[in-house]
């Protein structure tokens, strides 16, 4: 509607075609095509293999998947459930109150990720709090950074709630348990599955603070991409990122497609 | 419509004699709400007897629905009590007290069926199954919706949806009905057919008391057998509808509900015992329905549009000359704009005479005094 | 309230321990001179100097690709332009190192676009030779963040009424002054906003520096990284995270202040 001539769109189109190619595109087609690659000397792969997923599939790489599907499902429930809660109960609360809370749980997102793990080591590395070189101490890491998220997305579908839905219900005589279980929740259900959705893939993808704090056992996807790509496995690498690009994607796409189903629209 | 089932003489429904005679009378004693300093509601005391609809009407901002709010239970009055029928529920939390609302945008759960939604309230007050399975075909096929059941609320039409919310509301047999301006959201036509509906269904649950906040005159005139107009947190006047509008006992009631010329007057000769006072506009000498005027006060005439007649009957013994101003055709009714002394008075005519005179010629306009109505002159409440 | 208790223990309390070690050397002594040391000292200012440029770059060049795309993606919609624009969308959940790691294979010394040229030209030695500095760690955050701008910008057009721009156009307005008159000055809070939440995770970024592995290219939290865990020495990075900190919180409150103009 800006541009009106056909030929004037056409050059615009290619423009932006241009940007996205190079910017977004090709990168995710490259890690694609070098995770499949046999040989990589020329411009292009001499042959394609799944060598490289067989090898991930076996090996220690297997574990790393592993440690973050867990890290990240447990770490994003605390997470819904600490932000909900917060989020619910800040309702209650008077406005001066409500701003300064809101403002203290969306601190976390804005402290660098490595400085979260700093202050782990430095806090947790003492008795009586002896978390150092446990896996409680990656949950603590990864649930503290993606708090902030979730508290964020249930509090804004709270915002959107038309205030009308709960009312009615207790004119019916619904009591506030109920309620909350009958009517609030299952109305923040889609922004639930989003905030969890977020947290998840967010913890999936977390390095900063986990390459502080993980203990030899617990290696998450992330570090261990690190590690093989530092080694100069930089194949195993990308087939293993393609495994943490396609396990994210399919997450929230997956839950997109319950929420859709749930909410029906 | 099969409100007689939903009234109820089933086996299982042990309420139902309860319900059937038995709406609550709800008191308002003094009861005032302030949001700090700002008070939204002076203190009001109003009576709705049980079986009644209190239409309360105002512009917004006028503390009509901060009133029903209260009732509910979602405004903490600052002082005064709220009784309904003989608990006072004024700290009751809003899932005690026993009622039913249904809001401007119905605020169905989306999530569940109608069938659901209105199992609702029984649901969350634990009644047992085989009771809420009957009261929600009852209540369903009291609004006329029993095909639905299976439904979602996001398949229905805004009026279907509206039925629904009154269907939820109907199933917890309330005490008190609350309508928060349930029909606002609705296109006029449908809006009309809804308004005729809820009048049936209340000829047909004589006992539910019903609470009808809205800002519609033509929804309060239809449906409520009394009416208070409300005007900055107070009340400005409160009565019979059909005395509120033949009677407006002042200027902004007058204004407010239906249409009215209001032509100033000075009081000749105080009420006869029939009710009727003599008052001087000009040169004209005009009988009204008077209250408590007397001799020499200023005062407004007050006559409705479609009172005023451009053709004298028998009735029609008062009469004042205008100079016609403007006249629209509109089918049914043809509106004259006539000037009287600089007062213009409006005309909603059915019959006209059969040469229709020029714009600028002087009409006589001739109405009865039992169509009319004295009022104080000043404009304040 | 237990989710703020739990908050409390599990980051304040160690936050304020940053703060505290920052003052205390590593055998748990008072030092306060050790931060001047640092201060001083060339790493830091290094890393620092570092920190800001690369952020101001990225947020400029996210500015400026993000701004492109949205106008494209609003005024000038192609079929598909929906689900490309949802696609960029979800590079907000990718992991950062990602396109670092594509990078690597695009542009590094035996990456694609190498291989290319040297084949082509017959040259003796890789000629584009920028991955492993300053402007690699720029492109590959330029490419990271560009979604967190254009997230904003396309709600903000959403909202611009097409029917002021064919107005526009009907009297007789090219596109370059509707764009400067009719949408910019709808765009501005989303650019503000956007552009402050850019520089903030641009100061954190991680990933992407580690994975570049630059000699030169040393970030704050890079240095950090480096101090606590290569060489243990936690007094000098608690020192560092207490800076780094206090610029990232001061590039929160201006992006709240922003998003709250925004009324986001």
């Amino acid at each position: 509607m800006l541009v009106w001539s056909r030929s004037g769109r056409l050059v615009i189109w290619v423009f932006f075609a241009l940007i996205f190619g190079v910017l977004f595109l090709a990168p995710l087609a490259v890690i694609l095509l070098s995770s499949l690659a046999d040989q990589w000397n020329g411009v292009l792969p001499s042959g394609l293999t799944t060598e490289h997923y067989t090898d991930v599939a076996r090996g220690a790489a297997w574990n790393s998947v592993k440690a973050s599907f867990i890290t990240g499902f447990l770490a994003s429930a605390l997470a819904l459930v600490s932000g909900t809660w917060a989020a619910l109960s800040l309702r209650l609360q008077g406005a001066a109150l409500k701003r300064l809370l809101g403002l203290l749980f969306f601190i976390p997102s804005a402290v660098p990720s490595v400085s979260v793990g700093l202050g782990l080591l430095v806090a947790f590395s003492h008795p009586p709090l002896l978390l150092n070189g446990t896996i409680a101490i990656v949950m603590i890491a990864h649930f503290v950074l993606i708090s902030a998220f979730t508290f964020g997305n249930v509090s804004a579908g709270l915002a959107r709630l038309s205030p009308d839905f709960e009312q009615v219900a207790s004119s019916l005589g619904a009591r506030p348990a109920y309620r909350l279980w009958h009517v609030t929740l299952p109305l923040l259900a889609p922004y639930l599955v989003a905030a969890f959705g977020l947290s998840f893939a967010l913890s999936m993808g977390e390095l900063g603070a986990t390459v502080m704090v993980y203990p030899p056992g617990w290696v998450t996807l992330p570090v261990s991409i690190f590690s093989l790509t530092d080694r100069g496995d930089i194949f195993a690498g990308a087939a293993l990122t393609m495994i943490l690009v396609a396990a994210t994607l399919i997450l929230l796409l997956g839950l997109e497609r319950i929420t859709a189903r749930a909410t029906g629209s | 419509m099969s409100a007689a089932a939903f009234t109820g003489s089933g086996v299982t429904d042990i309420d139902a004699a309860k319900v059937r005679g038995a709406g609550s009378n709800v008191h308002f004693d003094k009861v005032v709400v302030a949001y700090g300093s700002h008070v939204v509601l002076h203190p009001l005391t109003l009576d709705i007897a049980p079986g009644e609809i209190l239409a309360m009407i105002g512009p917004s901002g006028s503390g009509k629905t901060t009133a029903l709010r209260a009732v509910a239970g979602f405004v903490r009055p600052a002082s005064g009590r709220i009784r309904i029928g003989a608990t006072d529920v004024t700290d009751l939390p809003p899932y005690e007290r026993g009622l039913g609302m249904v809001v401007q945008n119905y605020a169905l759960f989306p999530h569940m069926r109608v069938e659901d939604n209105v199992a609702f309230g029984l649901r969350a007050q634990g009644a047992d199954k085989a009771l809420i399975g009957e009261r929600v075909k009852d209540a369903l096929a009291t609004v006329g919706m029993s095909a639905y059941a299976r439904r979602y609320p996001r398949e229905l039409s805004g009026g279907q949806q509206q039925r629904v919310a009154i269907a939820r509301a109907l199933a917890v047999r309330p005490r008190v009905l609350l309508l928060d301006e349930p029909l606002s959201a609705l296109d006029a036509q449908i809006r009309r057919n809804m308004v005729e509906e809820i009048a049936r269904l209340h000829r047909s649950l004589p006992g539910l008391t019903i609470l009808y906040v809205t800002h519609d005159q033509t929804e309060a005139l239809t449906l409520a057998d009394k009416i208070a107009i409300m005007r900055d947190g107070r009340v400005c006047s409160h009565g019979p509808t059909t005395d509120l509008y033949r009677r407006p006992p002042n200027r902004f009631t007058a204004e407010f509900l239906g249409r009215a010329n209001l032509l100033p007057v000075t009081v000749a000769e105080a009420a006869g015992p029939k009710g009727f006072a003599t008052a001087r506009h000009g040169d004209a000498v005009l009988t009204g329905a008077a209250r408590d005027e007397k001799a020499g006060d200023k005062s407004l005439l007050c006559i409705r549009p479609q009172h005023l007649s451009l053709t004298a009957d028998s009735e029609h013994t008062n009469r004042i000359v205008g100079t016609l101003r403007e006249v629209h055709w509109q089918g049914e009714l043809t509106h004259l704009v006539l000037d009287v002394d600089g007062t213009p008075m409006r005309v909603s005519a059915t019959k006209l005479p059969v040469a229709l005179p020029e714009r600028g010629a002087s009409v006589p306009l001739f109405f009865s005094p039992a169509d009319t109505s004295l009022l104080p002159e000043d404009a304040g409440v | 309230m237990p989710p703020a208790a739990l908050l409390a223990l599990l980051f304040f309390y160690p936050l304020a321990l940053i703060i505290r070690q920052a003052f205390l050397d590593d055998s748990g002594v008072a030092n306060a001179a050790e931060i001047i040391r640092v201060l001083h000292s060339r790493f830091f200012l290094n890393a620092l100097v570092n920190t800001v440029t690369i952020s101001v770059a990225a947020t400029a060049g996210c500015l400026i690709v993000g701004l492109v795309l949205a106008l494209i993606l609003a005024f000038v919609p192609f079929p598909g332009s929906g689900f490309i624009a949802r696609l960029i969308d979800t590079f907000i959940a990718l992991p950062t190192f990602l396109v670092t790691l594509a990078f690597t294979f695009l542009y590094g010394s035996a990456g694609m676009l190498n291989s290319g040229l040297m084949e082509t030209f017959s040259l003796p030695a890789p000629p584009v030779d920028f991955l492993y500095s300053t402007w690699g760690v720029v492109l590959a955050e330029v490419t990271v963040y560009t979604p967190f701008i254009l997230r904003p910008l396309l709600a903000a057009f959403s909202l611009v009424d097409r029917g002021q721009i064919e107005a526009a156009s009907v009297l007789g307005a090219r596109p370059l002054r509707i764009v400067r008159q009719v949408i910019l000055p709808a765009a501005v809070p989303a650019l503000i906003a956007g552009g402050s939440l850019c520089l903030l995770l641009t100061v954190n970024e991680f990933g992407i520096v580690l994975f570049i592995g630059a000699k030169g290219v040393i970030t704050l939290p890079l240095l950090i990284y480096g101090k606590a865990i290569q060489e243990s020495a936690y007094q000098v990075a608690c020192i560092i995270a207490t800076i780094n900190i206090a610029l990232s919180l001061g590039l929160f409150g201006l992006y709240r202040l922003a998003a709250g103009r925004l009324g986001a």
